[in-house]
Formats: structure tokens, C-alpha cells, sequence
């Protein structure tokens, strides 16, 4: 989604909990222990991957992704620790 | 790191075996293949000293003999779980001759990230490509000869669910073994090749400690893991990896590897775990590039069951409408027939009891122990428990196969916070509904042996269908539905406090929930009925044994009149401190064995008295008596099933626990109740 006009945009960052549900991201920094940061790397969630933030289960539940197709869940208090960047569009507040 | 295979297993000597291992990421369709390879010859068990499941079968094909371990799903080779552990042990073991790796064509880049790794490996290898099917209904295919050309390994299009292409993977086993053999077995790691080209101040480092590990490392006999691999995995900072390593060399060049990690990292300005993760996985990109051919046709748009039963199941308020009815339904279903089959075991067993009563007189010592112990122990087994288990397995694996699970798990992982686990144990909950054997048995599926203690406690404590006979069979019958519901509220709070507790003694914290949710797809009734039936062979052979002896133990100590002791011994607790009549204390015994046998028991003795059992217990002592049998202690076979999956310590420990916790509650109810009577 390349936007002319806003041609100096800066991307937002923000925690993966932050976002809208439905947003296309890019994963940032993943800011977890490392038995954790390792587990999502194989899975394919690490700096420079694109996710889609699908929905989040009710009262502060876990985070759906998708990351290459498919679905993973990954719990709040992780969640909150991957930073990421999203198109303002898609991250509106 | 020698593992036993069924080689015993092969009478005919002239056969050649051959051992393969089905390696893959979970739920990409590994058991369906093994279960079209193997039938009904498969057995269970577990990997030596770990609670990870083994599951193992053979069958003869083309004059060879074929022993097939289908190894635990896995997503990688490091150390995250003890799958993995012992799926990377076991593949470079001897006992492996070829591993046939299972890829979901649907989710290839993260299938792949497993093959790479597997590469590495250097174990002869087969790619057989699952789901082709839907692949191509998306109008996409692979070219095969070009993944062939690319990789040097033979790559397979199957589609398990069919059966087809399946035994072409045998097939090209015999290949690819008979080619190994004519070349007067070389070095068997020679011929594989790495798939993975790290960038090059990567490929420099990992070179740097291979040299190192060539100059130093003297393996043990036998060492089964490349160089390259070992390189790359010190480099990753893998625990097991750098220990074995470790112990084995001469000098210490570990702390090189340390300063080669560094300087990546600082380099990359990311850990290593990224760096190397997303290095495997551009070459994977650039990998499928080249053969994944998209076929530029209109797209037809489906209607996608699948993804409105995925929106409907994970609704923030449809969801937890879903998961009680499917918890009601799995408990309905597992009640009606258990019920239905078990009076039927009863009557057969009753009829046949006076025909043996007739012939051999009903006071002969050896009728009674060797009949009503023995024989009636496991008729009790077979009417009590078997026919829930059978039934409640065939649900549980529709559930496990359609994909369900992992949904309830999403919806309920913040609730089970609260009890120092994450949302995977409401899966061994759910299963604990129909019978705590299996489910306590589920819980290996957790990632830490903390979180698996946790899980296991709930789950022995969740009411399965022989508590809830109980429950039903007393309190539904003679008061009143409201105080069954006052009961399980009772239940579920005192798992909440289990939780609590729990979660305050182990030491250790929660670790947070990844977990795949897959699509949701049709169940294979072909592998829901063999899993049933290898699960219920399993159970037989491991529980009913110790139900019969302890069912002889029992009568033995009924004939010698100890029973009536410990009544009177168990009386300070049934009489006065919950307010029972004494005769309770040897059904509260017996329930250890089958919980609904204090019901039972307790109808006949009514019968034998000539009185309704609302004569024997007043509503309040039925209340308790109930509460007391939901909660006193996990029955027998889930007792054994915990001390496996632990230890019996810890069984032991979990034991006393809820029978403490059953008289603390069951004696405040006695006391709350006379307080207000005598008001």
C-alpha cells in the first residue's frame, strides 16, 4: 500500500495487543525471553516478517496471526512483547 | 541414546527390515500415512525415560519388513520441547535407516523450515508432499523433478487421506536403500547435501567451528551428528547440543564459538535465533520459487465451511456457546452409551454370577475371590469404565482431527491463567469430562514439566462420567437438579483453588501460549477408528491388570472381615466429622477403585436391607456423601496414569491434596447444615 501523498510517512510502532484486528504488520523486535523468541522464529515470526493481526479472544484473551498462511496463536502477555509496525490506514486509533 | 525397535518383532530373518521414521510438523497428515502404512499393528508407547508418546508399527511390503515409528510432530530440531529432543536423538540413531518427511502443501515455507533442518541431518531422506489435492484445487502445483534436481532427494506427490502415493514412499525406500548398498554403504552422510546457504559471514563462522570441532571434538562412538549440523546448533546456543559437545573435547573451544556468535550478532544487530531462522527461511523463498507452478486461471470463490465454523467457533460470544455445548455433547454422548453398554455388562454378568453361584455354591472361598474379585473386577471395569472410555475416545478424536481443540484452548486461555496455565490445558480438561485416565495421559502435550503438574491436577479433578453417575444417581434422583448444579459450582471452584495453590507452590513461571490452529477439516473415520482402537488396546493392557488384582485384594480382605475395621477406624472422619453413617467408609474405599461403585454399592446394600437408599442417607448426607465422592481422591487408573506422567511422588502428593480438600469442604458442608438446622 503505497500512499503518494504521504510520501515521508513514518511507520507507527506498536505492540501486536495494540493493533486493529485485521491489519497487515511487520514485526519489528520480538522482546521476550529467549525460549520464546526462539520458538516464533521457527515459526516464522521474527524481525522483518509480515503478519496479519486476525482477532484477539475476549477479555484480554490471546492474539490470533496469520504468518505465512496460517493461523497462531500467541498469548497476551507475549503478544505484548512483539513490536511491530503497521500502514497508518490499517492502524488507525 | 540407543533406542529398542521392534526388531524382535520380525520373525522372518530372511527379510530384509527396514526402519524408517515418519518425520513432520504436527497435523500435516504424518499419522494418516503411518496409519495407511501399518494398520491395525501399531502399539504405543512411550520413548524411553521421556513422556513423549511413541508410536510404532510395521508391516511387510514388497518382501521387505518395514518397521515405521511415526515420530511426535515437530516444528524444528532445537530443544523447545522434549518432542523434539527426542525426534532429533532418535533420527541420527542407528535404528533409522530412512526418514520419510510428511509436507503439508498448504503451509510450505514453515514445513520446509522442519526439511532443511532435517537435511542437515544427513540421514537418507524422502519428501513426500501431502494434501496435492487442495493444492491443486487452488490451482497450483509443484514440479517434482525440479524439487528432485534441487534438493537431491526423492519428492513424492501423496495424498494421504486417499491412500494415494502412499506405498510409492516404500517403494522408493527399497531404492533408495538398494542404491546406498551398491555403493558399498559410504559414508552415509555423504550423499545429502545441505540445502541451506547461509549469507557469507554466516557460512565463514559456521566453518571457522567446524574446523575447530574437527581439531577438537572427539566424539563418542558413534556420534551421530554431522559437523555442519553440530556447528550450526553451537552457533544457535543449543543446550543440548553444546553439553554433549562440551563433555567431549580436549580443549575448550567453546568460548571460540561464543566470540563467532558475537561477532554475528553485533554484526546483524539481532540474536542469533533470528539471524539464522530468517536465513533458512530466504532460502526456503528462493527454494519454492523455483518449482511451485501457479496456474493463472480464474479462481472459483468456495463457500469455505471450514473458515465459517472457524468465525463461529472462535465468536466472542458464539465461542463459549459452541464450547458448552460440545463439553455437554462429548458428555451426553459418552454417558448414554457408557450407560447404555455398561447395564447391559451388568445384567450379563448378574445372570451369569447365579449360574456360577449355582454350580459351585456362593460361599466357595475361591468363587468368591477368583469370581466376584477377579472376573467381577473386571466385568466392573469392562461394564464401569471401558464402555465410557471407548466412546469418549471416538469423540475426543473427532474433536482432535477436525481441529477443534485448539479453538476451545484460544478461548479459554485467559480464564486458565488464573491458574498458572495457559489455554492448552482446557484441552486435557475437556477431555477429563468423559474420563480423567485419558485426559490425565493428554496432559504431555504441555511444554514444561510444571505447567504438565498443574494441568494433570485440574484435569483429575475435573467430574468425569462415573462422578457424575454419582452425582445424578443421588442428588439429580432424590433432591433436585439445582443441588447438582451446587455441586459442580462447588467442583469448579475447587479447581480454581487448586490452581492457585498450585501456582503458587511450583516453583517456576507460566510460560505463554504458541500455539498452530489449523484449519478445520474433515475427520478421516478411518484414523479416528484406529486411534480409538490403538488407544482402548492401550488402556486395556495397562489398566485392567491392576483392577483385577486389586478387585482379588478387595474380596480377599472382605472374606478375612477387615472390612468392618475399617469402618469403624474410618468412622471419626464419615460419622463425625461429615456426619455419614458408618457403613460409607468401605464404599468411599471401594470408590478409589471406580467411583461410581459408592452409588453401587450403596443401592445394594439398600436392596440387601430391604430400605431405598432415601431411607439409608438423608438429603444433606446424600449432598455430602456426593461432594466427598466428586472430590476425595483421583480414582485408581488415574492415580497410575499420574504417576507415569510424573511421578508417585507426585501422585501421592495430588492424592492427598484432594482428600484433604474433600474432607475440609464435605465437613464445613455437615457443619454449615446442622448451624442452620439448629437455628
Amino acid at each position: 500500500m503505497v500512499n503518494d501523498k504521504k510520501e515521508y510517512h513514518v511507520p507507527l510502532l506498536k505492540c501486536l495487543t495494540e493493533c486493529e484486528k485485521g491489519s497487515e504488520l511487520t514485526v519489528v523486535n520480538v522482546d521476550s525471553g529467549y525460549g520464546a523468541k526462539r520458538r516464533l522464529a521457527h515459526l516464522g515470526v521474527f524481525p522483518g516478517s509480515k503478519i496479519i493481526k486476525k482477532q484477539s479472544a475476549p477479555w484480554h484473551g490471546p492474539i490470533e496471526i496469520i504468518i505465512k498462511g496460517t493461523s497462531l496463536v500467541i498469548g497476551r502477555g507475549l503478544a505484548a512483547k512483539i513490536i511491530v509496525s503497521c500502514e497508518e490506514e490499517s492502524c488507525s486509533d | 541414546m540407543r533406542y529398542q525397535t521392534s526388531k524382535n518383532k520380525n520373525f522372518n530373518n530372511e527379510k530384509r527390515t527396514i526402519n524408517i521414521a515418519l518425520a513432520g510438523n504436527p497435523n500435516v497428515g504424518k499419522s494418516v500415512i503411518f496409519n495407511q502404512l501399518t494398520g491395525l499393528s501399531q502399539t504405543i508407547g512411550n520413548w524411553p525415560g521421556k513422556t513423549v508418546e511413541r508410536m510404532e508399527g510395521y508391516l511387510e511390503f514388497l518382501g521387505y519388513h518395514f518397521n515405521i515409528v511415526d515420530l511426535p510432530g515437530i516444528y524444528s530440531l532445537s530443544t523447545y520441547t522434549l518432542e523434539e529432543i527426542v525426534s532429533r536423538e532418535y533420527i541420527v540413531s542407528e535404528d533409522v535407516d530412512i526418514i520419510i518427511n510428511v509436507i503439508d502443501v498448504t503451509n510450505l515455507d514453515r514445513n520446509l523450515f522442519l526439511t532443511f533442518q532435517l537435511i542437515e541431518l544427513g540421514v537418507p531422506m524422502i519428501l513426500a508432499f501431502n494434501q496435492m489435492d487442495i493444492l491443486r484445487k487452488r490451482n497450483r502445483d509443484l514440479d517434482f523433478q525440479k524439487i528432485e534436481k534441487l534438493s537431491h532427494l526423492p519428492a513424492l506427490p501423496v495424498v494421504a487421506v486417499h491412500g494415494v502415493g502412499v506405498h510409492k514412499l516404500l517403494e522408493e525406500a527399497i531404492n533408495l536403500l538398494e542404491a546406498k548398498d551398491s555403493k558399498l554403504k559410504s559414508n552415509r552422510n555423504s550423499k545429502i547435501k545441505s540445502l541451506t546457504s547461509f549469507g557469507k559471514e554466516i557460512e565463514e563462522k559456521i566453518d571457522i567451528v567446524m574446523k575447530d570441532l574437527e581439531k577438537n571434538y572427539v566424539p563418542r562412538e558413534n556420534s551421530p551428528y554431522p559437523n555442519r549440523f553440530l556447528a550450526i546448533k553451537l552457533l544457535e546456543n543449543d543446550e543440548e547440543i553444546h553439553d554433549l559437545v562440551g563433555t567431549n573435547q580436549e580443549t575448550n573451544f567453546l568460548s571460540n564459538v561464543q566470540v563467532q556468535r558475537n561477532a554475528l550478532e553485533d554484526l546483524h544487530g539481532e540474536d542469533i535465533t533470528t539471524i539464522i531462522s530468517s536465513e533458512i527461511y530466504t532460502n526456503i523463498q528462493s527454494f519454492t520459487d523455483k518449482f511451485i507452478i501457479n496456474n493463472p486461471i480464474k479462481k472459483k470463490k468456495i463457500n469455505n465451511y471450514a473458515d465459517i465454523l472457524d468465525h463461529l467457533t472462535t465468536h466472542s460470544i458464539g465461542g463459549y456457546i459452541l464450547l458448552i455445548m460440545v463439553l455437554l455433547g462429548i458428555y451426553c454422548f459418552t454417558f448414554s452409551v457408557g450407560g447404555f453398554l455398561g447395564g447391559l455388562i451388568d445384567e450379563l454378568f448378574t445372570a451369569w454370577s447365579e449360574q456360577i453361584y449355582l454350580n459351585y455354591n456362593e460361599d466357595n472361598i475361591l468363587v468368591k475371590i477368583f469370581w466376584d474379585g477377579g472376573f467381577g473386577g473386571l466385568m466392573g471395569a469392562i461394564g464401569g469404565v471401558l464402555v465410557y472410555v471407548i466412546p469418549f475416545f471416538l469423540t475426543i478424536e473427532i474433536l482432535q482431527d477436525s481441529g477443534y481443540l485448539p479453538r476451545a484452548a484460544f478461548l479459554m486461555d485467559r480464564v486458565m491463567h488464573v491458574m498458572g496455565v495457559h489455554g492448552k490445558t482446557v484441552i486435557t480438561m475437556v477431555l477429563g469430562f468423559g474420563c480423567n485416565v485419558p485426559a490425565c495421559a493428554g496432559c504431555r502435550i504441555m511444554e514444561t514439566e510444571r505447567e504438565k503438574k498443574i494441568s494433570i491436577a485440574l484435569t483429575s479433578l475435573v467430574p468425569c462420567a462415573a462422578v457424575m453417575t454419582v452425582v445424578m444417581g443421588l442428588v439429580g434422583r432424590y433432591i433436585g437438579l439445582e443441588w447438582v448444579l451446587v455441586l459442580f459450582l462447588i467442583n469448579f471452584l475447587v479447581i480454581l483453588l487448586v490452581g492457585r495453590i498450585l501456582n503458587k507452590a511450583l516453583p517456576g513461571i507460566r510460560t505463554e501460549l504458541i500455539m498452530e490452529m489449523h484449519a478445520y477439516r474433515t475427520p478421516n473415520y478411518k484414523v479416528i477408528l484406529k486411534q480409538t482402537w490403538v488407544r482402548t488396546k492401550e488402556f486395556v493392557y495397562k489398566a485392567l491388570p491392576i483392577i483385577i488384582v486389586l478387585g482379588i485384594v478387595l474380596e480377599v480382605l472382605l472374606i478375612l472381615n477387615l472390612l468392618e475395621p475399617v469402618n469403624v477406624i474410618l468412622s471419626p472422619i464419615t460419622v463425625i466429622w461429615l456426619g455419614l453413617p458408618a457403613l460409607t467408609g468401605v464404599f468411599l474405599i471401594y470408590g478409589i477403585l471406580r467411583k461410581e461403585l459408592t452409588l453401587v454399592l450403596l443401592a445394594i446394600l439398600a436392596e440387601n436391607l430391604g430400605l431405598t437408599i432415601a431411607q439409608l442417607l438423608s438429603p444433606i448426607q446424600m449432598i455430602t456423601f456426593s461432594l466427598v465422592s466428586m472430590l476425595y481422591i483421583p480414582c485408581f487408573a488415574t492415580i497410575i496414569i499420574i504417576a507415569k506422567q510424573t511421578n508417585w511422588k507426585y501422585a501421592l502428593q495430588i492424592s492427598i491434596l484432594e482428600i484433604s480438600l474433600a474432607l475440609t469442604i464435605g465437613g464445613m458442608f455437615h457443619f454449615i447444615f446442622v448451624l442452620f438446622n439448629a437455628s
